[in-house]
């Protein structure tokens, strides 16, 4: 997006007294640049890449305006060009807008008020391609990640679905009321999946279209009823749950985000334990201080392998067979810190367990 | 004779699938060896470093497209530049929950793999399948 102040205007004309009345005129509601010929236009252009709006006159000794619009045409894309000729020449006109991409023709000697109202205009049209561009690259993304959505709602959908589909076809086979109790085990595990990818669309289209609502947080409250989630699951799989808050001054900031984020660092933790050792923990820690939250969760699980560390926020990845997930939570909770400004990062070793510690600023 | 039974390997990170693809091949009675997998990788070792093999029958691969760390078509691709002499024993069947039409382009470059099957395997689907060997 463009930058806000004044508007860069560059005026190309070889007569000096042109250059002096046309800055004269125009310095107090535009940033003038002036160039007594084309090398000096050069230069002005790559020193100001963000020039909106360029004069330039048609009849200079060294090259045509039409020219030099025809020259710069690759090389600077953006700036608007505005041709200045005092000569009727029909043909130089029609060649500028043919071949340089002329927005305007402005004769000489020129009225203020023909400058002003080609700036205005010209202006209009740069700041509306230059948010063509944003919205372009937004959009693409969009649609990258609605590829992405539609591939990966057949498996995390349907897969699930149709695991447990097949696993009501095979229990007509079976006979033991034991292994029909372990199927079921297997189908609510199925079930339980399916469950948890829709909240975490839900969680994504939160972050990605909701609205930040910027309020005063309690900590202590939020991690209360993290702590009830996970406090049953500690207990059922033998996990210690340790849980430290800290906070002495007020903070703001979008309770929604904040639980997404602590649930799903908190659901990893307690997910990616390692079931071989005796004294699996998990901790979370959260100190707010002098404008910034830091949480901190921390586990002693199988870890991450040092190959995957950079992928782990990415959409879908997933970084482990061992257990199921869908690998959408890392990528939402680094959505949902990019919104409020924050940042995470991880320490980890294979086999010996996680540290994911967060920064947020205060809104 | 009696007839030969044949081995078969699934990998799927799915457990309940592993689970329902051994059961449905076990009672087809084509079977009496059944080894699972959650992790491709796993797999191509065991495939590597098999050296042991009953070359009369060839072994089954019945493989997920969609898994972590090493996706179906990896593991056909990695399955490919293994020497013909091991390739040559085995053939490989491929499962996914929705057909579509890039991976079935993606699997017809593939001279070792047989089918691309939709999810959930069941009986029928398996007798037809061996029928086609």
């Amino acid at each position: 997006m463009p930058e806000p102040g004044k508007i860069k205007v560059l005026y190309i004309d070889d007569e000096l007294n042109n250059l002096i009345g046309f800055k004269a005129s125009f310095r107090l509601d535009y940033k003038i640049f002036t160039a007594n010929n084309t090398s000096e236009a050069l230069q002005h252009l790559s020193k100001n890449p963000d020039i909106r709006v360029i004069f330039c006159d048609q009849r200079m000794p060294d090259k045509t305006g039409v020219q030099f619009f025809k020259e710069i045409k690759g090389t600077y894309q953006n700036p608007i060009r505005i041709l200045l000729t005092g000569y009727t020449d029909i043909e130089a006109v029609i060649e500028a807008i043919n071949l340089s991409n002329i927005f305007r023709y402005v004769k000489k000697p020129w009225i203020d008020a023909d400058i002003i109202s080609a700036i205005e205009e010209a202006n209009r049209f740069y700041m509306a391609n230059s948010m063509i561009v944003v919205k372009t690259e937004e959009l693409q993304k969009a649609y990258d990640e609605l590829d992405k959505f539609a591939y990966s709602v057949t498996h995390n959908v349907r897969g699930p679905l149709l695991s447990v589909l097949g696993a009501i076809d095979v229990a007509q086979y079976v006979d033991g009321v034991a292994e029909l109790k372990g199927m079921l085990k297997m189908m609510e595990e199925s079930v339980k999946n399916l469950d948890n990818y829709i909240q975490n669309i839900h969680d994504y289209h939160n972050l990605k279209r909701g609205q930040l609502h910027i309020e005063g947080i309690d900590f202590n409250e939020i991690v209360k009823e993290q702590e009830d989630i996970f406090r049953l699951e500690a207990n059922l799989k033998d996990i210690s749950f340790e849980v430290n808050v800290s906070q002495r001054e007020s903070f703001r900031s979008d309770k929604t985000s904040l639980r997404i984020i602590i649930n799903n660092l908190l659901s990893n933790a307690f997910k990616y334990q390692d079931k071989n050792k005796k004294d699996k923990f998990v901790e979370l820690d959260i100190q707010v201080a002098t404008g910034m939250a830091n949480i901190n969760v921390k586990d002693n699980g199988i870890g991450i392998h040092e190959d995957n560390v950079g992928d782990v926020f990415n959409m879908f990845f997933r970084a482990t067979s061992d257990e199921v997930g869908a690998g959408f939570g890392l990528y939402n909770v680094k959505d949902a810190l990019i919104k409020l400004n924050g940042d995470i990062k991880v320490e980890t070793d294979l086999g010996i367990g996680s540290v994911f510690k967060v920064y947020i600023p205060n809104k | 004779m009696t007839a030969q039974k044949r081995k078969f390997i699934v990998i799927d990170d799915n457990k309940l699938d592993c689970f329902i693809a051994e059961k449905i091949i076990l009672n087809t009675g084509l079977s009496e060896n059944v080894s699972v997998y959650t992790d491709a990788r796993e797999t191509l070792e065991f495939i590597r470093n098999d050296t042991g093999l009953d070359h009369d029958l060839k072994i089954i691969i019945l493989v997920d497209i969609q898994m972590p760390l090493m996706n179906g078509f990896e593991f056909v691709e990695a399955f490919e530049q293994l020497p013909p002499e091991t390739k040559n024993n085995y053939i490989i069947f491929m499962l996914t929950s929705s057909i579509n039409q890039s991976d079935l382009n993606r699997i017809s470059n593939y001279s070792s793999v047989r089918q691309l099957l939709n999810k959930p395997l069941s009986i029928v689907k398996l007798s037809t399948m061996m029928e086609t060997l």
